[in-house]
């Protein structure tokens, strides 16, 4: 059975956890970002501790250091699809280009509204930009 | 002589829009940078939207070859936060979707890239063995694409034992005709000159870069959630976890082969040995408790995950996908640095993509 364990850290704390998972050969599962009920932004780091999943959660942030530079890829699209949907920054990440929102959206990248704003104002926006 | 050849958004050899960028010297690639989100339909936005029966709905269309395991990993995470445990006739039954689903999805990619590679008769040949198992699915299901067997605690649609007969005799003939299409995919000469040594991916950078399913498993890498992280009904069947170590398309043809052989294994324990009792926990629509889960399941193409939040509500208050292509799709260039240009649709293709996964 999947066991899922939460354990809140700080931010300081986001790259000696990464630098411990990696050297002891565990699979970053995924870099998950939300907004709680409070408002917070919720960053959730999952590494497979296998059968389960350790996840530690920064909350409450809008800037972290990068885990880049310790697991590649597989870190660094998370948290460029982060800063695409919830604005956070993460620091000594390239973002220079997009991942998934369209060019015509570059204005508004980083700017996190996609997740925030609610699906009701953003059709009626679409509804607004499409008569004009 | 230094060109910059695009390949994509839409290109032949893709199935699914996406978009790279070739730095050439001549007829070799020097780097490549890969661009994705061409199908990005907002889905994790929909969802916070839409209730747990709903969802389903949704996050089944998410892609049309692993439908089941969107479906199935949204369950998992969604009854683990409620504290539902499915009854494990339904368990089975979900078991022996996804793993059907396997067996379509490989046999789908496996005949692509042998239409990539020019060898016509063999596409057709597995293709041919494919369509065996789209209809087992369609008669299991009522459909060929999104089968709808999930519901949150159970499954929605029981095996007869009629069909469960069938279906074992079906094993049979698979197991049959995928020992020859293995000993094709391993002696052809012509796959051989293709695949061998292109598109290679050594072990250490598919760690590096955090590779996982069948693609991670050809560069050497022992990794599968179903055995690592037993979940659903996986803990009570015997199987084995292919590991091939020279990492070049080549080593994709013969871990899908092989991995094949293994589902067949799975589905017949499973329907061996099918419990009785109900499939499911009545179909109620449930309120998603307060909490998080994330759940994972090894979908054809690899590891899929679902973070799903609750908020007490009938509705998601965050629901996260993250499918295989996620993490195989950045390994792209590595695999096409030192290949020749003409491999390149070939290359792209191995890692078995799917880009309306990936972008949601």
């Amino acid at each position: 059975m999947q066991e899922y364990k939460r354990i809140p850290i700080g931010k300081d704390q986001i790259v000696p956890v990464a630098e411990r998972m990696k050297k002891e050969g565990r699979f970053l599962v995924m870099i998950h970002g939300y907004i709680d009920k409070e408002g917070q932004t919720v960053l959730s780091y999952e590494y497979a501790v296998d059968p389960d999943i350790e996840s530690y959660c920064v909350t409450g942030e809008n800037t972290v250091p990068s885990i880049g530079e310790i697991y590649d890829t597989a870190a660094t699209w998370p948290e460029r699809e982060i800063n695409e949907l919830f604005g956070v920054v993460f620091e000594g990440l390239d973002m220079s280009q997009r991942l998934f929102l369209p060019e015509d959206m570059l204005e508004t990248q980083g700017k996190g509204h996609i997740m925030v704003t609610p699906l009701s104002e953003l059709v009626e926006k679409n509804k607004k930009e499409a008569k004009q | 002589m230094s060109y910059i050849v695009p390949i994509g958004p839409y290109h032949p050899a893709l199935e699914e829009p996406i978009h790279a960028k070739l730095y050439t010297e001549g007829e070799v690639i020097k780097d490549a940078e890969v661009f994705v989100g061409y199908n990005h339909r907002g889905i994790e936005k929909l969802a916070t939207e839409r209730n747990a029966i709903q969802t389903l709905v949704l996050v089944e269309r998410v892609c049309g070859i692993c439908s089941h395991s969107h479906a199935f990993t949204y369950a998992m995470a969604v009854e683990n936060i409620n504290g539902i445990t499915p009854p494990k006739r339904g368990e089975y039954i979900r078991v022996i979707t996804a793993e059907l689903e396997r067996l379509h999805s490989h046999f789908l990619w496996l005949g692509i890239a042998c239409h990539i590679i020019g060898h016509d008769s063999m596409f057709m040949h597995i293709w041919d063995e494919r369509e065996l198992v789209m209809d087992l699915l369609e008669e299991m299901t009522g459909n060929r694409v999104n089968y709808a067997m999930v519901t949150i605690g159970g499954s929605r649609r029981d095996i007869s034992d009629e069909l469960r007969v069938k279906i074992l005799a079906a094993c049979d003939t698979l197991e049959e005709k995928l020992k020859r299409i293995t000993e094709i995919a391993v002696t052809d000469k012509t796959i051989a000159l293709r695949t061998k040594g292109v598109g290679t991916l050594p072990r250490d950078v598919a760690l590096k870069m955090g590779a996982i399913g069948p693609h991670a498993r050809a560069s050497g890498v022992d990794v599968d959630v179903r055995r690592d992280s037993p979940y659903s009904a996986y803990g009570d069947f015997e199987f084995g976890v292919p590991v091939v170590d020279s990492g070049d398309v080549y080593a994709r043809v013969v871990i899908r082969a092989l991995e094949s052989a293994e589902s067949i294994k799975i589905i017949r324990q499973a329907l061996e040995n099918l419990p009785e009792g109900p499939i499911n926990l009545g179909n109620k629509l449930v309120k998603i408790q307060d909490g998080v889960f994330v759940a994972r399941h090894e979908a054809p193409r690899g590891q899929l995950s679902y973070m799903v939040v609750g908020n007490g509500s009938l509705y998601n208050h965050r629901v996260s996908i993250h499918v295989p292509s996620y993490k195989n799709t950045p390994t792209i260039p590595a695999m096409l640095r030192g290949n020749t240009v003409a491999d390149a649709g070939l290359i792209v293709a191995s890692i078995d993509p799917c880009f309306s996964c990936l972008d949601r």
